[in-house]
């Protein structure tokens, strides 16, 4: 998979820059004329104490100014449709996980084709580090694009994959989608990124991601002991 | 005044607890205060910010006062009328200051999402229904009474389109509020009867949908936005051809703006439910109609710097706070952008990019115009000059530690920083950012505090200001300095037919 180390990062990116370009064109196309009036029809005694008062409108001018910002935004906001059209597709083949939030933390439940769970891990809410324990993080094969479902136990909460740039809301009562592939093997942050009260700042997670056969071995591997016991502490 | 003062007041209030809550984000870790006091400072912060200063600094305070004198009126039309709404505002105010008593904290965060403003973390919901309530008859009597006025009350010739931009920007305002507000209510209505007599609007376990409650609430809170930045438009509307010493350029197009705005912005607020689960084809929808706004925004931009073209500029305080004013909003309008682009804000929802963006917008675009205006009409409320030196040293002190501390609280945001976090992993990038980021807020907080010594300064020993020390055209100007308590009394001002509030005297020259 290229040199592209998350999607949908690659084309979150690509949208930003396409932005930045258009707002900085924007930018200078506003304020070089601004400071440059500003710079040169400053009152001056002697030589500019007033104002031309002939200049109060042009009808030609305020349709142009009316029309490109008009196009512009026409063409972002279609431009930010193509790109959520691929952000928002699952690919064929993606795997599921349904993920669970509660206050402060997540259960991560890995399914099979016809939906049974095939393992759990759950992350505890440590409200005074940063650090993880190596069974509370949630595993994906690197390379592969993972389908999230969403859903949440208490209050709304939200799961942003730091490395993709991509979040959704997991409500109380819903179920939202989200997906997203990581291709570099590594340890990535995921987040809460909707307010949920004391421990939000320290509602977070990092997904391991291996290389695809270690991750076969992770999944049917036998370290379901581990998780369980740890699954009763931290989930009430 | 009383209005302005009050609202001053909950501005320092909320100011400080917005820079405790920066000083504790200046590092990884805890040390400033815990999380339970820095999910109240950011409430507070919010509260106080948007209802108090937003809303009601120019709304209540500059446009009780204002309103009638540029139409030329003797006082608004139901006066009664006005003192209550005063007394339901200062009733808010003393239970937002209730708040501060611990135990009564409120930790909701300004928007009160369900089902965690239902949740005992979140402290007292109740105050925050009853302070909106109170906030909300309040706004609902002014805009009642801001429409009536100007319906009736105009000098004889004074015509739509001889309209100041700032009544039109206030009415235009008023005219949200009274379509909006009761929504509003509504929402923290239903919140109340969940959280305390047991109905399950929001809650579904028995039927309800937590969304239900976002839409609602943001079919207000987005147009909100308006009714707090489009009289602030009227304050560079009016301050930018002063001091240009030229008609404002496109005043018609300026006046169609204002009222694209007002329309447009009841049918954008799903972009603050872009990741909220909504169905894609809504997100889409509402993409479109978000962008939009940006085309009349743009146009009064556009305008205000044509309306520089071939003028005298004086850079008085005031006019410096105006075009500042007008710089931060250029920014805060482009960084709007992405937000409103569906894909991007897919990455950046409820990041710090959205806080810096909005602080842009909302803190510094609004807060700019309204000190500004402070300084414009000092005079004429008080018939003294604010102190002309202290004015211009406030002005770049707030202005460059807010360019500092806003700018890179986006670059934190789109680099992943979520928003409303006491605490974050020590990721080396971030840490930097959010250093700088408070030595820029300090820059800030130290211009508010001059500004403000400003204020008691010109109060007590400022120069006396002379009839109409602007020469402008405008009727407020008309009453004599300090104006009178009747306005323009029993005889409005005559309005000739080829008056304009823009419309200097071609021979008049501002020493």
């Amino acid at each position: 998979m290229e040199q592209v180390i998350a999607l949908p990062y690659k084309w979150w990116a690509e949208a930003v820059t396409v932005w930045l370009i258009v707002a900085v064109v924007i930018y200078l196309i506003v304020a070089i004329p601004g400071i440059y009036f500003i710079y040169k029809y400053r009152y001056k005694p002697g030589e500019r104490e007033i104002g031309d008062h002939d200049f109060e409108g042009h009808m030609g001018l305020e349709a142009l100014l009316t029309i490109i910002p008009l196009l512009t935004v026409i063409f972002l906001a279609t431009y930010s449709f193509t790109i959520f059209k691929k952000q928002r597709t699952v690919p064929d083949g993606a795997m599921t996980i349904k993920v669970t939030a509660f206050m402060w933390g997540w259960q991560f439940d890995y399914l099979d084709e016809n939906g049974k769970v095939i393992k759990t891990v759950v992350t505890g809410y440590h409200a005074n580090d940063y650090n993880l324990q190596e069974f509370e993080k949630p595993v994906i094969p690197a390379g592969k694009p993972i389908r999230a479902l969403l859903t949440s136990m208490d209050v709304i909460h939200s799961f942003f994959v730091l490395p993709a740039r991509i979040t959704e809301d997991m409500v109380p009562g819903r179920t939202t989608y989200l997906w997203f592939q990581i291709n570099k093997p590594g340890e990535y942050w995921v987040f809460c990124r909707e307010y949920c009260g004391t421990g939000h700042s320290h509602m977070f997670t990092k997904l391991k991601v291996v290389p695809p056969e270690q991750f076969t071995a992770w999944l049917y591997g036998k370290n379901e002991v581990a998780i369980k016991s740890n699954n009763k502490e931290v989930a009430r | 005044m009383l209005y302005f003062t009050t609202s001053f007041l909950v501005f320092l209030i909320a100011g400080v607890f917005g820079l405790l809550v920066r000083l504790e984000q200046s590092v990884p870790g805890m040390q400033v205060v815990d999380f339970k006091t820095y999910n109240y400072l950011l409430t507070g912060h919010g509260v106080g910010m948007l209802f108090w200063w937003a809303i009601a600094a120019h709304i209540g305070g500059f446009g009780n006062f204002l309103l009638p004198l540029m139409i030329g009126a003797k006082d608004v039309a139901f006066p009664r009328l006005n003192a209550l709404s005063w007394w339901a505002f200062f009733a808010a105010n003393v239970l937002f200051l209730m708040t501060l008593i611990p135990g009564n904290h409120i930790m909701t965060m300004w928007t009160g999402y369900p089902p965690f403003s239902l949740n005992n973390d979140a402290g007292v919901t109740a105050l925050y229904v009853f302070v909106m309530h109170l906030l909300g008859a309040s706004s609902i009597a002014t805009a009642v009474n801001f429409l009536v006025t100007y319906i009736t009350m105009r000098a004889p010739g004074y015509t739509f389109f001889k309209t100041n931009l700032f009544v039109h920007t206030l009415i235009a305002a008023n005219v949200i509020q009274l379509v909006g507000v009761p929504s509003l209510a509504g929402a923290v209505t239903m919140l109340f009867l969940d959280k305390y007599l047991g109905t399950n609007f929001f809650n579904p376990a028995k039927g309800g949908d937590p969304l239900i409650y976002q839409n609602i609430f943001w079919f207000y809170s987005h147009p909100v936005v308006y009714v707090q930045v489009l009289p602030v438009f009227g304050f560079y509307s009016e301050i930018i051809p002063v001091f240009a010493r030229r008609p404002l350029f496109g005043y018609t197009s300026m006046v169609f703006a204002v009222w694209a705005i007002t329309a447009v912005s009841f049918f954008l607020w799903i972009h603050h439910m872009f990741v909220s689960g909504v169905p894609n084809w809504t997100r889409v929808l509402f993409s479109y109609t978000t962008l939009l706004i940006a085309v009349p925004t743009g146009i009064k931009i556009f305008n205000w710097m044509l309306t520089l073209y071939r003028g005298a500029i004086h850079f008085r305080s005031q006019m410096l706070y105006a075009l500042g004013g007008v710089f931060m909003f250029l920014i805060g309008g482009l960084t709007g952008l992405p937000l409103g682009m569906v894909a991007i804000d897919l990455g950046v929802s409820d990041s710090l990019f959205v806080v810096g963006h909005f602080h842009y917008v909302l803190g510094m675009a609004i807060t700019l115009g309204i000190l500004g205006a402070v300084i414009h009409w000092f005079p004429l409320a008080t018939g003294k000059y604010y102190p002309e030196n202290l004015g211009k040293l406030s002005f770049w002190l707030i202005f460059a530690g807010a360019n500092i501390f806003y700018f890179l609280q986006m670059v934190a945001g789109m680099l992943g920083n979520p928003r409303r976090y006491p605490d974050y992993p020590p990721i080396p990038e971030w840490t930097t950012l959010h250093v700088i980021q408070t030595i820029g807020a300090l820059i800030l907080g130290v211009g508010v505090v001059i500004f403000t010594y400003g204020i008691i300064k010109g109060l007590k020993s400022g120069e006396k200001a002379s009839d109409n020390p602007w020469k402008s055209p405008s009727l407020e100007w008309k009453v004599g300095v300090p104006a009178r308590a009747h306005g323009h009394g029993d005889h409005p001002p005559r309005v000739e037919p080829d008056w304009h509030p823009y419309r200097y005297d071609k021979e008049e020259i501002l020493k």
